[in-house]
C-alpha cells in the first residue's frame, strides 16, 4: 500500500512531464485492465463468499433446533415468500414502507423548503425539530396505536412521522449552505422565489437531502418492522415474531433472510436512483460552470 | 448526513450574540408556550379525545411524579447501561478492525464489500436471534447495539484509515515513528474526523436500537416502560406521554454530550478551531 | 577571489572522483541512481535516469532543474522513502534499505507534514521519543532546538495557529531535534512569500552552522540555490540526469544584501538559469 502510494505520489508529480512510454499494444492493455477489473471484484467477492460457505457447511449438520441448516432455511424462504403464503405478508409491508417513505421524503423536503424560505419560523422551531430528530422514534408507536389503532394508517403514519426528520433537516442544512453567490445569480437574472428555489435552490442543496433520504429509508425500515412487530395482523415482522412465538425457527430464519434481502435491494435501489439523480445534479453543475 | 444538522440547533440558526438573540429566545418560548396551550385547548374543548390523547397538564403532572419516582430513573439507568456498553463494545470493535482492514490495500477490499452487505440488514432482523440466545436481558441490548454501531462506524474507520495523506505518512518514516506509536499518534489522529461523523451516527442509532430492545424485546428500561403504560390503559397515557418525553431528552442529551466531547477531542480539527482559539 | 569561478565550473557530472574535491568522506553518495514507476496499464517512466554524485560531511549541496526533473524523486531516494529501481544510495557507507536514523527531512506542505493534532511541542517530541530519546532530557532538547530557529515561546502553541514562516521554522526545528547528519529539505520555502523566504534561508544558513549538519536542499529557485550552497547540482529535464556541478565559491557569511549584489553571483545565477532553461 506504500509502494502503491508512493508510485502514485511520483507519477502524479512527474505526469506534467508528459513523456510517457506507453509500453504493449491496445489489445494487451484492454486483456490487462480487464484481468484487473476481474481480479478486483474477486477480492471484493471472495471474503462473502467464504462466510456463506462456512455457514452453509458449519450448519449442514446442524441438529441445533435455533440454528437450522442453511440449506433448509433457503428451502424454506423460496417455498413461504417466494411461492407460498408469506407473499401477501410481503406484500402488505413493501406497501406500507413505500407509501411511508414517499409521505416522509415529500413532506421532509416541502416542510425544509418552506422552513428555509420563512425564517423566523425556523428560527422559532429548530429546538424542537432538533428534539424530534434525536426523539427514539420507536418510542411512538405505542402512541401512535393508541391514536390509530392497529391498522394500515398506523403503520403509514409511524414510518412517515419517524421518517421525515432527517430528510427534513438535511433539507434545511444544505439549503442554508447554499452559497450567495448563487442566490444573488439567480435574483439579477430575475427569477421569483419559488423558481429560486425549485431552480437554484434545490438542486444546489441536492446532495445533503440525498443524504438525509438515505438515512430516511433506513428508519422507515426500522419502523415498518418495529410496528408490525408490536401490534399487527401482517407483515414481515408480524411474520417474524408469529414464528418464533410459536417455535418455529426456520420461519423465523426465513423471515430474516427475507429482511435482509429487502434492507439490502431497498439500498441498491437507493443507490441506483441517487448516481442518477446526482449524476444530473452534476450535469448542470458543469452546464452552469461553463456558462 | 444529517450529521451537521446533530451538531446542534447551532447549525440551524447561527449568529452573533446580540439584539437577534433575545428576539430568537423568545420566538422559541413562544412557539413552545402557544404549543402547549394548543394541547390544553384541544384536550379541554374535547377535541382530542382523551382516552387516546392525554391533555398537556395531565402528561406534565405524570413527568413531575416520575421524576420522583425510582422507577423512572432506574429505566433511564438500563437505557444508559445499553446504550454505553454497546456503544463502547461495538465501537472499540469497528476502530480495531475498520484500522487492520484500512491498513492494507487487499485487506480493505476483502472486507468492504461484506461491510456494505451488513450495513444495509436492518439491525432489527437480527433481533429474534438475539431473543432466541439471550432472552429479555441487558446482554440481548447490548449484543443488539453492538452490532449496529459496528457497520457503520467501520466503513468510516476504514475510510480514515485510508485517507492518511501521504505527506503525513512519509513524515511518520522520517522521524521513525512507527508501530503503536504510528498508529497511537499518527494513524487514529489523522482518522478521527472521520471516526466522529460516524460516532456521531452511531449515537443516536444506539439509543433507537437500544430503545427497540425493550420495546419489543422486553429488556428493562425506557421502552419496556412506555410499552407498560400503554397496555395499563388510557389512565396511563399520561405516564407514557411523560417517557417519550423522557426518551427525547434523553436522545438530546446524549448528542449534546457527543458534541462538546467531539469538540474537545477534535479541537485542533479545522471545523473546531474558530472555538480552540483562546486556548493557545 | 570570487569573481572567476563561473567560467569554469568545478566538479563532473558523474564518473569523478570526489575526494579529490572534499577531503571527507562523503555523508551519502548515488551511483548510477535510476528510479522507474509503472504506469497504468502497463509500461513504465522513468523519472531519474542515472544519477551519480555525493555530498560531503558539512557540505551544502543544492539540486536544481525544471519542474519534471525528478528532483522529489531523488529526495525521495536520499532519505530512503523511495527504493531506486537500480543502482545504488550510500549513506555513511552503508547501502540504503529504510530511513535512516541520521537523517532529517523537511517537506514544502508544512501544512501537511505538521500533525495539527500535536502543538508545536508535541511535533518535536514526537520526532524524539521516535528515536528513543531519554523522557527527562527531551524537554531541554525541545527547548534548545526551539530556541534556534526562533521559537522559544510557541511550544505550546498549535501548528496552525502560527503563520507559514513559523510553520516552516517548526518543521526545521523537528527534523534537528535528533540531531541528524544529514538534512534533506525538498522545495522548503516554495509556499512562503519572499520576505519570509529571506529569513529563513539565513536562518536555515545559521542553524546548519549550529548543529554542524550537512544539507541537501531541493528547489527550483536558482538564487536561493546559488545563495546558499557550497555546490549546485543541476538536473535535466526528465528523465533527470545530472547536466552538471558547480562549486559556488561566495564568502561566507552570506548577505542578503550584499552577496546578491555580488558579480560573481549574477555570474553564477546566469550561468544556471542557461543550464536550467535550455535544457
Amino acid at each position: 500500500m506504500r509502494g502503491e502510494a508512493a508510485a502514485a505520489a511520483g507519477s502524479a508529480q512527474a505526469g506534467s512531464a508528459g513523456s510517457s512510454a506507453r509500453a504493449g499494444s491496445a489489445r494487451a492493455s484492454t486483456v490487462r485492465a480487464a484481468s484487473r477489473v476481474a481480479g478486483r471484484a474477486a477480492t471484493r467477492a471472495w471474503l462473502f463468499a467464504a462466510l456463506i460457505g462456512a455457514w452453509w457447511a458449519w450448519s449442514a449438520g446442524s441438529t441445533s433446533v435455533y440454528f437450522p441448516p442453511l440449506a433448509k432455511i433457503v428451502r424454506t424462504l423460496w417455498a413461504q415468500w417466494a411461492v407460498g403464503p408469506a407473499r401477501a405478508q410481503l406484500g402488505s409491508s413493501l406497501e406500507h414502507l413505500a407509501l411511508g417513505y414517499a409521505i416522509a421524503g415529500l413532506a421532509g423536503i416541502g416542510i425544509g423548503a418552506l422552513l428555509w424560505s420563512l425564517r423566523y419560523l425556523r428560527e422559532a422551531t429548530s429546538p424542537y425539530l432538533y428534539f424530534l430528530y434525536v426523539l427514539p422514534a420507536p418510542v411512538l408507536v405505542p402512541a401512535v396505536i393508541t391514536v390509530f389503532g392497529i391498522g394500515a394508517a398506523m403503520k403509514v403514519v409511524i414510518i412517515a412521522f419517524a421518517a421525515i426528520w432527517p430528510t427534513l433537516l438535511n433539507t434545511l442544512d444544505g439549503m442554508r449552505g447554499v452559497d450567495a453567490v448563487k442566490l444573488d445569480t439567480a435574483r439579477a437574472l430575475g427569477m421569483s422565489g419559488a423558481r429560486r428555489t425549485l431552480a437554484v435552490v434545490l438542486p444546489a442543496a441536492a446532495p445533503q437531502v440525498v443524504a438525509g433520504l438515505r438515512n430516511s429509508l433506513q428508519v422507515s425500515i426500522i419502523l415498518m418492522v418495529v410496528s408490525e412487530w408490536v401490534a399487527s395482523t401482517g407483515g414481515i415482522g408480524y411474520y417474524i415474531v408469529t414464528a418464533q412465538e410459536s417455535f418455529d425457527y426456520l420461519g423465523m430464519w426465513s423471515g430474516i433472510l427475507m429482511l435482509a434481502i429487502v434492507g439490502g435491494a431497498a439500498n441498491l435501489l437507493f443507490v441506483l436512483a441517487e448516481n442518477r439523480l446526482l449524476y444530473w445534479h452534476y450535469g448542470a453543475r458543469a452546464v452552469e460552470g461553463r456558462a | 448526513m444529517a450529521g451537521a444538522v446533530l451538531a446542534g440547533e447551532g447549525r440551524l440558526a447561527p449568529g452573533a450574540p446580540g439584539r437577534g438573540w433575545g428576539l430568537r429566545y423568545g420566538l422559541r418560548l413562544a412557539v413552545l408556550a402557544a404549543a402547549l396551550a394548543l394541547w390544553q385547548a384541544l384536550s379541554a374543548a374535547g377535541l382530542i379525545p382523551g382516552d387516546e390523547f392525554p391533555s398537556m397538564t395531565a402528561t406534565v403532572s405524570a413527568l413531575g411524579h416520575l421524576a420522583m419516582s425510582a422507577t423512572l430513573w432506574a429505566a433511564v439507568r438500563d437505557t444508559l447501561a445499553g446504550w454505553a456498553i454497546g456503544l463502547a463494545i461495538g465501537g472499540g470493535c469497528a476502530i480495531v478492525i475498520g484500522s487492520l482492514a484500512g491498513l492494507s490495500g487487499f485487506a480493505y477490499r476483502s472486507v468492504i464489500g461484506v461491510v456494505e452487505f451488513f450495513k444495509t440488514i436492518p439491525v432489527i432482523a437480527i433481533l429474534p436471534i438475539a431473543l432466541v440466545l439471550w432472552g429479555a436481558t441487558l446482554t440481548m441490548k447490548i449484543a443488539l447495539v453492538a452490532f449496529a454501531v459496528f457497520w457503520p462506524l467501520v466503513i468510516q474507520v476504514c475510510y480514515g484509515v485510508r485517507s492518511l495523506d501521504p505527506i503525513a505518512r512519509d513524515t511518520a518514516r522520517v522521524l521513525g515513528v512507527r508501530g503503536a506509536r504510528e498508529f497511537l499518534m499518527v494513524i487514529l489522529p489523522s482518522a478521527a474526523p472521520f471516526i466522529a461523523t460516524g460516532l456521531r451516527v452511531s449515537v443516536a442509532v444506539a439509543l433507537i436500537v437500544d430503545i427497540v430492545a425493550e420495546l419489543i424485546g422486553g429488556g428493562s428500561g425506557l421502552g419496556a416502560q412506555i410499552l407498560v403504560a400503554e397496555n395499563s390503559g388510557p389512565s396511563a397515557y399520561p405516564v407514557m406521554y411523560a417517557y417519550i418525553l423522557v426518551a427525547g431528552l434523553l436522545g438530546v442529551l446524549l448528542a449534546g454530550l457527543f458534541t462538546l466531547a467531539e469538540g474537545w477531542v477534535m479541537h485542533w480539527h479545522e471545523s473546531h478551531r474558530m472555538a480552540a482559539g483562546h486556548a493557545g | 577571489m570570487m569573481g572567476q569561478a563561473p567560467q569554469q565550473p568545478v566538479g563532473t557530472p558523474r564518473g569523478g572522483d570526489p575526494a579529490e574535491h572534499h577531503p571527507y568522506a562523503p555523508v551519502v553518495a548515488l551511483n548510477g541512481v535510476r528510479k522507474a514507476y509503472p504506469l497504468r496499464g502497463g509500461g513504465q517512466r522513468l523519472a531519474l535516469g542515472d544519477v551519480t554524485f555525493d555530498v560531503a560531511r558539512g557540505e551544502f549541496a543544492c539540486v536544481v532543474g525544471p519542474s519534471g526533473a525528478g528532483k522529489t524523486t531523488l529526495l525521495r531516494c536520499l532519505a530512503g522513502l523511495a527504493m531506486p529501481t537500480s543502482g545504488t544510495v550510500e549513506f555513511e557507507g552503508t547501502p540504503l534499505r529504510q530511513v535512516p536514523a541520521g537523517v532529517g527531512v523537511v517537506f514544502q506542505d508544512y501544512g501537511r507534514s505538521l500533525f495539527p493534532w500535536l502543538t508545536v511541542r508535541g511535533n518535536v517530541d514526537l520526532a524524539l521519543k521516535a528515536r528513543g530519546i531519554a523522557r527527562d532530557s527531551r524537554p531541554a532538547r525541545i527547548a534548545e532546538v526551539l530556541a534556534s530557529v526562533g521559537l522559544a515561546d510557541a511550544g505550546r502553541a498549535y501548528p496552525w495557529q502560527l503563520s507559514g514562516g513559523m510553520q516552516q521554522r517548526v518543521a526545521i526545528a523537528r527534523a534537528l531535534a535528533c540531531r541528524p547528519d544529514l538534512l534533506l529539505m525538498d522545495e522548503p520555502f516554495a509556499s512562503v512569500d519572499a520576505q519570509t523566504r529571506f529569513g529563513l534561508e539565513d536562518l536555515i544558513l545559521r542553524v546548519r552552522e549550529e548543529f554542524g549538519v550537512t544539507v541537501v536542499f531541493v528547489t527550483h529557485d536558482i538564487d536561493e540555490a546559488v545563495y546558499l550552497a557550497d555546490r549546485v547540482i543541476v538536473l535535466s529535464a526528465s528523465p533527470g540526469v545530472v547536466t552538471e556541478v558547480i562549486d559556488i565559491a561566495l564568502p561566507r557569511p552570506r548577505d542578503q544584501v550584499a552577496t546578491k549584489r555580488d558579480e560573481a553571483f549574477a555570474a553564477y545565477r546566469e550561468h544556471l538559469l542557461g543550464l536550467v532553461m535550455t535544457r
